[in-house]
């Protein structure tokens, strides 16, 4: 996803000269060719994640159309107060793009583990927040919302879902609809693992790449079931819950630091979020 | 004192004695600083959003009131309103609103944000090859923050010389921790750096016409409350307060016989 990112900005730079690229010192080299044909507009700017979320501000404000890059929790947890004021206070906007969350980097540990950077992004008023769940997703999110001069965060994933469906923001999708009792609603790359898991069950299954603004009005159509959100982060469950009168239930992120290693699976799998952990899940809502 | 910049402490006396809400101190270190802004730069206060103004952030926003003074003194906003300042409906914030004051460009408050974003704004001019410039005044205090040396290291990695940092060195930081010696500190970070007396107007505007070869640091040597001792010597005690009607003529006074 994280070459998707820079295929779709440097076909966008080559169309629109107010698209500027920010690295926090990490992509450079996929961006070459980019540099190479806009040296002016790429800075690699050095790991200084507070400055970098103003400085995108300073080029929002005077008309350019910034994409700030680094690694999630750096450009998120460190510097929401930056992104809270500068671009959303004074409505500077731009595009965050993050790699790593919430577990790419599972072999880092809990320093580079980020889960709640679409619960806090979510809070700011104005800002635009997506978890693209694969290439095309991406690619379509960026066209559609770079230029309109507001906070907007993309958060990019190494393990994107291999499900094709429509795509346009701030619309979520039923992927699967049966009239059933059970709704699953997911978010994301691990809409991978909700479809493994739930492809017998008699569950209805609902996706979302835009978690601000969510769809109100397709989750409101699943008022009469009961709701089980599945998702390897903060945010989605209570973004579904700004609908009154629900009947959900989370099943994600524990209380507690990540603290192993290896790869985003072996995560996935010690919190029950492989596909055997989220039919078990499903299934306990089903009897529940 | 110049006796536009005494007329400017005079509002912010009656400012703050009226609206019950202070920082005078610190105000009255920044009048000659931005008096020499708004005396160098390019901006129209009858059109304050002028596409080819050049850019004044009062990053240490805690300075409002003389920011707003001086925007008053400058056409932007009527002396009168001067005395609304924190009030619930007033456009004067004790930290100034971009969305609600004529000719302030970003809504400061939390230290070391202005100075990263004029960094950005100073990037923008240079890649619109613009003849704009942006300046912006940090505090002592403020230069704790990390983030003024990240944007000041990424200033002069480009070589902004349309940018200039105007710190005010009054030294407030002596209760907690002091940045002794900025000159050599902004100087080390690669800035084009000078030292001048803060009050001193003609000085300050000529730091600000000198050719640079690359973002400009101003070292504003200033006084917390200049122009009043009473202010002067009590700047901890003062740092908030409001004068009472008989303070307000002793501060007047002691404003009024400042010769310097």
């Amino acid at each position: 996803m994280r070459k998707q990112f820079k295929d779709t900005v440097l076909d966008l730079a080559g169309k629109d000269d107010k698209v500027v690229v920010i690295l926090g010192d990490i992509s450079h080299f996929l961006f070459n060719d980019f540099q190479q044909k806009h040296p002016d507009r790429f800075y690699n700017m050095g790991i200084c994640e507070n400055a970098l979320i103003s400085i995108t501000a300073g080029l929002s404000a005077q008309g350019f159309h910034p994409f700030v890059h680094t690694i999630t929790p750096f450009l998120t947890e460190r510097s929401l107060e930056q992104i809270k004021l500068d671009m959303g206070y004074n409505r500077f906007g731009g595009n965050i793009v993050t790699t790593g969350a919430s577990f790419d980097y599972a072999w880092d540990g809990a320093t580079h583990h980020c889960y709640t950077d679409l619960a806090i992004l979510r809070l700011i008023p104005g800002m635009e927040v997506t978890q693209p769940g694969n290439k095309k997703e991406l690619d379509v999110l960026i066209r559609s919302q770079y230029n309109n001069g507001k906070p907007t965060y993309f958060r990019l994933s190494d393990h994107g879902h291999n499900v094709d469906m429509p795509v346009q923001f701030g619309k979520g999708v039923a992927l699967k609809d049966t009239g059933a009792a059970v709704t699953v609603m997911t978010a994301g790359p691990i809409l991978g693992n909700v479809m493994e898991a739930c492809a017998d069950l008699p569950v209805n299954i609902v996706y979302f790449h835009t978690l601000k603004p969510i769809d109100h009005e397709l989750i409101a159509r699943y008022r009469h079931t009961k709701i089980i959100v599945v998702h390897d982060a903060f945010g989605l469950h209570e973004a579904i819950n700004e609908v009154p009168d629900l009947r959900t239930s989370y099943h994600g992120l524990p209380d507690q630091f990540c603290v192993w290693y290896g790869t985003v699976h072996d995560i996935r799998k010690k919190i029950g979020l492989d596909p055997a952990g989220i039919r078990a899940a499903v299934q306990a809502r089903l009897k529940g | 004192m110049t006796p536009a910049c005494r007329e400017i402490r005079h509002n912010i006396l009656n400012a703050s004695r009226v609206s019950g809400h202070g920082h005078i101190p610190t105000s009255f270190s920044i009048i000659e600083m931005i008096c020499a802004v708004y005396d160098t730069m390019r901006h129209d206060p009858k059109n304050p959003h002028w596409p080819e103004r050049d850019i004044f952030i009062l990053s240490k926003g805690h300075g409002a009131l003389g920011f707003y003074a001086a925007l008053a003194h400058y056409g932007y906003i009527p002396a009168d309103e001067l005395k609304t300042f924190g009030a619930f409906q007033s456009r004067l914030g004790c930290h100034p609103d971009r969305f609600k004051v004529p000719g302030a460009e970003l809504s400061t408050g939390s230290l070391g944000h202005g100075i990263a974003v004029a960094v950005g704004m100073a990037l923008a001019f240079r890649l619109q090859n613009s003849p704009r410039r942006v300046f912006t005044v940090i505090g002592d205090g403020e230069s704790n923050e990390g983030t003024v040396w990240e944007a000041v290291a990424v200033a002069t990695h480009l070589k902004l010389t349309n940018l200039t940092v105007m710190l005010d060195h009054n030294r407030s930081q002596i209760r907690s921790l002091p940045i002794p010696n900025p000159a050599e500190r902004f100087a080390a970070f690669g800035c084009d750096t000078i030292s001048v007396d803060g009050h001193d107007l003609e000085a300050l505007k000529g730091t600000l016409t000198k050719p640079v070869t690359n973002t400009r640091a101003v070292i504003a040597n200033t006084i917390k409350g200049h122009g009043c001792p009473t202010l002067a010597n009590n700047v901890f005690e003062w740092h908030r307060k409001s004068p009472n009607p008989e303070q307000l003529v002793q501060l007047m006074g002691e404003l009024n016989a400042e010769t310097v």
